[in-house]
C-alpha cells in the first residue's frame, strides 16, 4: 500500500512536471508580469520615498514626482491585470490539451474499461479542473517568490547594501519558518490530510446517496451520524490550522523583524538627522518584499489539489496510444475467418472465446445463435477492436485484422450494440452519427430503409424530433430501428448486430427482422442472437455454448 | 439576493456571539495593524516637531501583537464557522431528506443532491470571506476618520477612496453572480459532453466519431474556460480597483502635505499615508469578498428553493396502524409528474398477492419505475388508491410503509463506508453471519471473503472499490438483508455479465423465500420464473409472454 501511493505520488509529479516543460511558453508571461509588478512598485516607493522626504524637509521633489507615483500606480495595476490574464491563459492551454489526450485515451480504451462510467466523467471534467491552478497560479508564484524578492533584494541593496542583507536574510529565514511549522506540518501529516478528506467527504457522499438512506429509513440515524463526523472534523482541522496559521504568522512576524531591523539602521535619518529617503526606501520595500512570497503561501494549496488530480490522470496517460496500421483502402466485400481464437476478460472466470474456428464468406450472412454467456457477443467485440484476443487469429480478406488500429478496423463494420445508445439530439442527428457527411436524400433512405420513418412521420416534428435524455422517450423497438437506420446509413461491407430483436415483442421482432434481411444483402454479416425466429429467418447459423461451437449445432445452417 | 443571504445568517442565529467575537478579533487585529503604522507616523511627526519619540517605545509590543492577533482571529473565526457549518449541513439533509422526491423521481438525484452540496460549501464563503474581511475593513476605514478629524481636508483625501474601495464588492456581487451562473451552466454543459459520449461510448466507436465528440468537449471545455474568465476578470478588476483606490488615499495624503503641510502638520500627512498603507492589508481581501457573496447568494437561493419545497406525499396526521398483511394493490391508479405533463400511469390495476413473485417489463420511460415510486411513498398517485394488507398507504406513515417495502433502486449507491457499515443500513443490528449470508446470495459472498479486510473493507465513494457489477451485488445483498417482506428490485441486474446474472436470476425464488417479489425488467433472460409477467405500456399493465 505505501509503495503504491508513493509510486502513484512518483507518477503524478512526472506528469505535472512534463506538463509544466511542455507550457513553458505559457507559464512565461505571467511570470515576466508579475516581476514587472514588482518592478513598478520597486520604482513607486522610491518615488513616494522621495515625496515624504520632502514632508520631512529633505530633498527637492514635488508634484511631477507625485504624476510619476500615480502613473506607476497605474501601471502596476495595468501589469497586475496583464498577469491574471496570461495566468487564465496557461491554465486553460493546460486543460484544453490534457483534457483533450485524457478523452482520446478514454475512448480509445473502449467498453472495456473498468472504471465506472462516473469516474471516467470525472476523469475529464473535475480531475482536469482541479489541475488548473497548478499551471495558472502555482507555477508562476513559485517562480515569482524567487524572482520577486531578488529584484527587491537588489534595489535595496543598491540604496542600502546592509538593508539589502536584512531582507535577504529574513528572506531566507521564511523556507526554515515554513519548514517548522505549515508546510512541514502538512507533509509529516499526509495520512492526517486522508482522514481529514474522507471525512469531509462524507457529507457529500451522504447527500448523493440520500434516496439510499430514506429508502432505509435511516435518515435520523445518518443525520446524528454526520453531526458526530462533522465535530471530528473540526477538532482534527483545528489541530491542523493551528500549525498552518503559525505558518502565516511566521511570515508576519519576519516581516515585522525586517521593518525593526530597517529602522534600527537608518534610526538616525528617520529620526531627524539627515536625509531619510534610503531609510524611507527600504521601508517601503518590505511589504513589497513580502508580496510574492505571500502569494506562493496563498498558491500552496492548488498544488495540494493538483497532486490528488494528476495521480489519478496519471495511469490513463501513461499508457501509450496502441501501435497499428492505417487501412488501406475500404474493401468493398470482406471475408472473415476466425482461426482458434481464445479471450479471456478475468483470469477468474472460464474463458469468453475458447478456441473458436468459423469463417465467414463475402456477401454471407451468419447468426452467431446461443444462450448468454455463449461469447457471441465477445466475436463481434474482437471485430469492433473492443478487445483484443489472447491468442489466435482474427483473418479479414486473409490479411491480419488485428495488426490495424481498432479505429481501423472499425471502419470496416457497421455495428448495433445490445442497447444502442440514443443521444440527446434529434433524431436526424441520431442517425447522421453514423456518417456526418451523408447527404439529406440519403439520411431520408437509411430512415425508410430501417422503418424509422413509419413512427417518425407521426411526430409533429418528424426526424427532427428531440430524442434522449430528457427528449421524446421512444421504446425499445423504436430506439431499435434508429440505430438500425445508422447502420443502413454508414454503408459499410461488414455488419456486425448483437442481439438485434433482444427486447421486442414477436410482431416487432417480425418486422424487424425484415429490416436486417435488407440490410445484410449484399454485405457480410455477423448477427448474435437467441431468438429462433431470426435464426430462421437466414440461412447459415453456427450455435455457441462455452466460447467455442457446440458440438450439435456444427451441422446447422449450409 | 439579501433575503437569501438574511435567511442564511439566520440559521446561525444561536451562534452569532461566537461568530460575532471571531469578526471583532479579526477587526481589532486589522486595528492592531492601523496602530502599527500610525504610531510609526505618528512617532516620524513627533520628530520632526522636536519632541521625543515615546511612540517608538510602544511600538516594540505591538510588532508581537499583532500577528499573535492575526492567528486568534483565524483560529476563532474557523472554529465558529465549522460549528455553524455541521449545523446547516444537517439541517439540511433532514429538511431534503423529508422532501427528497419532489417532482424528480428515482434518477440522477445522486447528482443533484452533489451540486446542492457544492452550493452549502458556497455559503460558508459567506461568513469567512465576506463578512469578517468587512468587518476588518470597516475599522480600518474608520480609523482615519478619527485620528485625521482635526484635518477635514486630508481626513476626506484618505477616507473617502478608502470606502469607495469597501464598496466594490457590493457593487460587483450582481454581475459577478451572473458571471459564477453562466460559469455553472457551462460546468453542467461540460460534464454532459463527457457522460453522453462515455454512455454511448460503443455507438460513438462504432461510428468512429471519436474525434467529433472529441471536438464537442473541447469546445464545452473552452465555453466553460469562457464563462470562468468572466469571474475572473470580476475579481481581478476589483482586485485592481481597490488596490488603486488605496494608492489613490496614500497619494491624496501626499498632495496634501505637498500643498499645506508645512512644518508639524507635515506629520500628519505622513500619518494619513501610514494609515493608507495599513488599510492595504485588509482591503486587499475585499475584492474577493464581492465574488463570494455573490456565489453564496446565489447558492442559498437554490438551497432554500430545495429546502422549501412540500414535500411530496404528506404525511397523515394520524397514521392508520400498520396492517398485518402485505398484500399490495394498485386500485385504477394515475400519476403524471407534472400536473400538465402526460400520464405515466393512466387507470392502472395491479395485484400482488402476499409471496408472488410478478416481472413487469416495459420500455425504458413506460413508468416501471414510476410504479415502484409510488409504492414506497415517495410521490402520492393523482388517482386511484394503493393499499397495503388492505390499507390505503396514504393513511399510513411512510417510514412504516418502507419497512414493509424494501427496493433495490437503479441507481442504489454504496457509501463510502465498510461493507459491513452499508449493509446494515438494511437491518442495523444484523449479526456477522446474517450479513455474509446476505452477500452469499447475492453472489458476491466468496469475493469478499478473499478481501483481507471482509467485512470491513471500505466500499470507496459510491462504490468506486469495486467493479459496477460487484458494487450492484453488495447493494442486493443489503436488499435481501432487509426483513422487508415486500421486495421491489428494479433492473436486479443492470450492469452485471450475463453469466452473473442468469445465475441470480435463476435462484431468484429460493432467495426471496416466500416474499413478495415486483421484479422490474426490459426483458426477461429466461430463467426467473415469476408467477406473473406483466407488461407496462400506455399507462397501463397488460398480461405479457415471458
Amino acid at each position: 500500500m505505501e509503495s503504491s501511493s508513493a509510486k502513484s505520488e512518483g507518477a503524478a509529479r512526472a506528469l505535472l512536471k512534463r506538463e509544466a516543460r511542455g507550457l513553458r511558453r505559457h507559464v512565461l508571461p505571467p511570470v515576466f508580469y508579475g516581476a514587472a509588478v514588482t518592478l513598478a512598485a520597486i520604482a513607486g516607493a522610491w518615488v513616494i520615498a522621495r515625496l515624504m522626504a520632502r514632508l520631512l524637509g529633505h530633498g527637492d521633489a514635488g508634484w511631477a514626482e507625485l504624476a510619476w507615483a500615480a502613473v506607476l500606480a497605474l501601471l502596476g495595476a495595468g501589469f497586475g491585470l496583464a498577469q491574471e490574464r496570461t495566468m487564465l491563459a496557461a491554465g486553460e492551454t493546460a486543460r484544453a490539451s490534457l483534457r483533450g489526450r485524457a478523452f482520446a485515451r478514454l475512448l480509445a480504451l473502449g467498453p472495456q474499461d473498468a472504471r465506472g462510467l462516473g469516474e471516467r466523467a470525472a476523469l475529464v471534467t473535475d480531475r482536469i479542473e482541479a489541475l488548473d491552478g497548478y499551471f495558472a497560479r502555482w507555477l508562476p508564484a513559485a517562480l515569482l517568490a524567487i524572482i520577486g524578492p531578488a529584484l527587491v533584494v537588489t534595489a535595496a541593496t543598491w540604496a542600502d547594501a546592509k538593508s539589502g542583507l536584512a531582507l535577504a536574510i529574513t528572506g531566507a529565514l521564511y523556507p526554515v519558518s515554513m519548514a517548522l511549522t505549515g508546510i512541514g506540518a502538512a507533509q509529516a501529516s499526509r495520512r492526517q490530510f486522508a482522514q481529514l478528506d474522507r471525512l469531509a467527504g462524507r457529507f457529500l457522499d451522504r447527500m448523493r446517496g440520500l434516496p439510499t438512506i430514506v429508502l432505509f429509513n435511516r435518515q435520523a440515524a445518518e443525520a446524528a451520524a454526520l453531526a458526530e463526523t462533522a465535530e471530528e472534523l473540526r477538532q482534527r482541522t483545528m489541530r491542523v490550522l493551528r500549525l498552518a496559521f503559525l505558518s502565516t504568522s511566521a511570515m508576519e512576524l519576519l516581516a515585522a523583524l525586517a521593518l525593526a531591523c530597517i529602522a534600527w539602521r537608518h534610526r538616525a535619518d528617520l529620526g531627524g538627522g539627515g536625509d531619510p529617503t534610503v531609510g524611507l526606501f527600504t521601508l517601503l520595500l518590505v511589504p513589497i518584499f513580502f508580496a510574492p512570497i505571500r502569494a506562493f503561501s496563498g498558491a500552496y494549496h492548488e498544488r495540494l489539489a493538483a497532486g490528488g488530480a494528476a495521480a489519478a490522470l496519471a495511469p490513463l496517460l501513461d499508457v501509450p496510444a496502441a501501435p497499428g496500421l492505417l487501412l488501406e483502402a475500404m474493401p468493398p466485400r470482406v471475408v472473415v475467418t476466425f482461426t482458434d481464437v481464445r479471450l479471456t476478460y478475468d483470469p477468474a472466470r472460464p474463458p469468453a472465446l475458447d478456441g473458436l474456428s468459423f469463417r465467414v464468406n463475402a456477401g454471407e450472412t451468419l447468426v452467431l445463435f446461443g444462450a448468454s454467456g455463449a461469447g457471441k457477443s465477445s466475436v463481434l467485440r474482437l471485430l469492433m477492436g473492443f478487445a483484443r484476443p489472447d491468442a489466435g487469429r482474427i483473418a479479414i480478406n486473409g490479411q491480419d485484422a488485428l495488426s490495424l488500429r481498432p479505429e481501423e478496423l472499425r471502419r470496416l463494420s457497421a455495428y448495433v450494440g445490445q442497447q444502442p445508445h440514443l443521444f440527446h439530439a434529434t433524431l436526424a442527428d441520431n442517425i447522421r452519427l453514423a456518417r456526418p457527411e451523408a447527404s439529406e436524400a440519403e439520411l431520408r433512405a437509411a430512415a425508410d430503409a430501417a422503418r424509422v420513418s413509419d413512427f417518425a412521420d407521426t411526430l409533429p416534428q418528424g426526424l427532427e424530433t428531440l430524442v434522449g435524455e430528457g427528449g421524446f422517450g421512444l421504446s425499445g423497438g423504436q430506439a431499435q430501428r434508429v440505430a438500425l437506420a445508422r447502420a443502413f446509413l454508414r454503408d459499410a461491407p461488414l455488419v456486425l448486430l448483437d442481439e438485434p430483436t433482444a427486447h421486442l415483442d414477436p410482431r416487432t421482432e417480425a418486422e424487424l427482422i425484415e429490416s436486417l434481411q435488407r440490410l445484410c444483402v449484399g454485405r457480410t454479416a455477423l448477427i448474435a442472437s437467441h431468438s429462433p425466429a431470426l435464426r430462421a429467418a437466414f440461412g447459415r447459423s453456427i450455435e455457441m455454448a462455452a466460447g467455442r461451437i457446440a458440438p450439435l449445432g456444427r451441422a446447422a445452417g449450409g | 439576493m439579501l433575503g437569501d443571504l438574511a435567511r442564511a445568517l439566520r440559521l446561525w442565529r444561536h451562534r452569532r456571539w461566537m461568530l460575532l467575537g471571531a469578526a471583532l478579533v479579526g477587526a481589532v487585529s486589522a486595528l492592531l495593524g492601523v496602530a502599527l503604522l500610525a504610531l510609526a507616523g505618528g512617532a516620524v511627526a513627533a520628530t520632526l516637531a522636536g519632541g521625543a519619540a515615546a511612540a517608538f517605545l510602544l511600538l516594540r509590543p505591538l510588532i508581537l501583537l499583532r500577528p499573535l492577533a492575526r492567528w486568534v482571529e483565524r483560529m476563532a473565526s474557523h472554529d465558529a464557522l465549522f460549528r455553524v457549518q455541521a449545523e446547516t449541513r444537517i439541517w439540511f439533509f433532514r429538511r431534503l431528506a423529508d422532501r427528497l422526491p419532489a417532482g424528480i423521481g428515482l434518477r440522477r438525484m445522486g447528482e443533484l443532491l452533489g451540486t446542492l452540496v457544492s452550493d452549502i460549501e458556497a455559503l460558508d464563503g459567506l461568513y469567512l470571506r465576506a463578512l469578517v474581511p468587512a468587518f476588518a475593513a470597516l475599522a480600518v476605514v474608520a480609523a482615519p476618520l478619527l485620528l485625521l478629524r482635526e484635518q477635514p481636508l486630508l481626513a476626506a483625501a484618505v477616507t473617502l477612496p478608502l470606502a469607495l474601495a469597501l464598496l466594490v464588492p457590493m457593487l460587483i456581487a450582481p454581475a459577478a453572480g451572473r458571471a459564477a451562473a453562466r460559469a455553472a451552466a457551462a460546468q453542467g454543459a461540460l460534464r454532459h459532453a463527457a457522460v453522453e459520449p462515455l454512455t454511448g461510448l460503443e455507438d460513438i466507436l462504432a461510428a468512429n466519431a471519436e474525434r467529433r465528440v472529441g471536438a464537442q468537449l473541447a469546445a464545452a471545455g473552452a465555453g466553460l474556460a469562457h464563462a470562468q474568465r468572466g469571474i475572473a476578470w470580476w475579481t481581478a478588476g476589483a482586485g485592481a480597483l481597490g488596490g488603486l483606490l488605496v494608492q489613490a488615499a496614500l497619494l491624496g495624503a501626499l498632495a496634501w502635505g505637498l500643498a499645506f503641510g508645512a512644518g508639524p502638520t507635515a506629520g500628519l500627512a505622513l500619518l494619513g499615508l501610514f494609515l493608507a498603507i495599513a488599510a492595504a492589508d485588509s482591503l486587499g481581501l475585499l475584492p474577493r469578498a464581492g465574488v463570494a457573496l455573490a456565489a453564496a447568494a446565489a447558492g442559498a437561493r437554490r438551497l432554500f428553493e430545495a429546502a422549501d419545497a412540500p414535500p411530496p406525499v404528506a404525511e397523515p396526521a394520524n397514521p392508520a396502524p400498520l396492517p398485518v398483511g402485505s398484500a399490495i394493490r394498485f386500485e385504477r391508479v394515475g400519476y403524471a409528474w407534472t400536473p400538465d405533463g402526460p400520464a405515466v400511469l393512466d387507470g392502472l390495476d395491479l395485484q400482488v398477492p402476499e409471496g408472488a413473485r410478478i416481472a413487469l417489463l416495459g420500455a425504458s420511460g413506460a413508468g416501471k419505475s414510476t410504479l415502484a415510486a409510488l409504492l414506497l411513498k415517495l410521490a402520492a398517485p393523482q388517482a386511484g388508491r394503493i393499499t397495503l394488507g388492505g390499507v390505503d398507504i396514504a393513511t399510513l406513515a411512510a417510514a412504516e410503509v418502507r419497512e414493509r417495502v424494501v427496493c433495490l433502486t437503479q441507481d442504489a449507491r454504496l457509501f463510502d463506508d465498510s461493507i459491513a457499515a452499508n449493509l446494515r443500513l438494511a437491518a442495523p443490528g444484523a449479526p456477522d453471519a446474517a450479513l455474509w449470508r446476505a452477500l452469499d446470495r447475492a453472489g458476491i459472498g466468496e469475493l469478499v471473503r478473499a478481501l483481507p479486510d471482509q467485512l470491513e473493507t471500505r466500499c470507496g465513494e459510491g462504490g468506486a472499490r469495486f467493479s459496477g457489477g460487484q458494487a450492484r451485488r453488495i447493494a442486493l445483498a443489503r436488499v435481501l438483508l432487509s426483513p422487508a417482506p415486500v421486495v421491489i428490485l428494479d433492473e436486479p441486474t443492470a450492469g452485471l455479465d450475463a453469466e452473473t446474472e442468469w445465475a441470480f436470476l435463476e435462484t431468484l425464488e429460493e432467495v426471496m423465500a416466500g416474499r413478495s417479489v415486483l421484479l422490474i425488467a426490459h426483458r426477461l433472460v429466461g430463467v426467473e420464473r415469476p408467477h406473473r409477467v406483466l407488461r407496462l405500456a400506455g399507462g397501463r399493465l397488460l398480461p405479457a409472454a415471458g
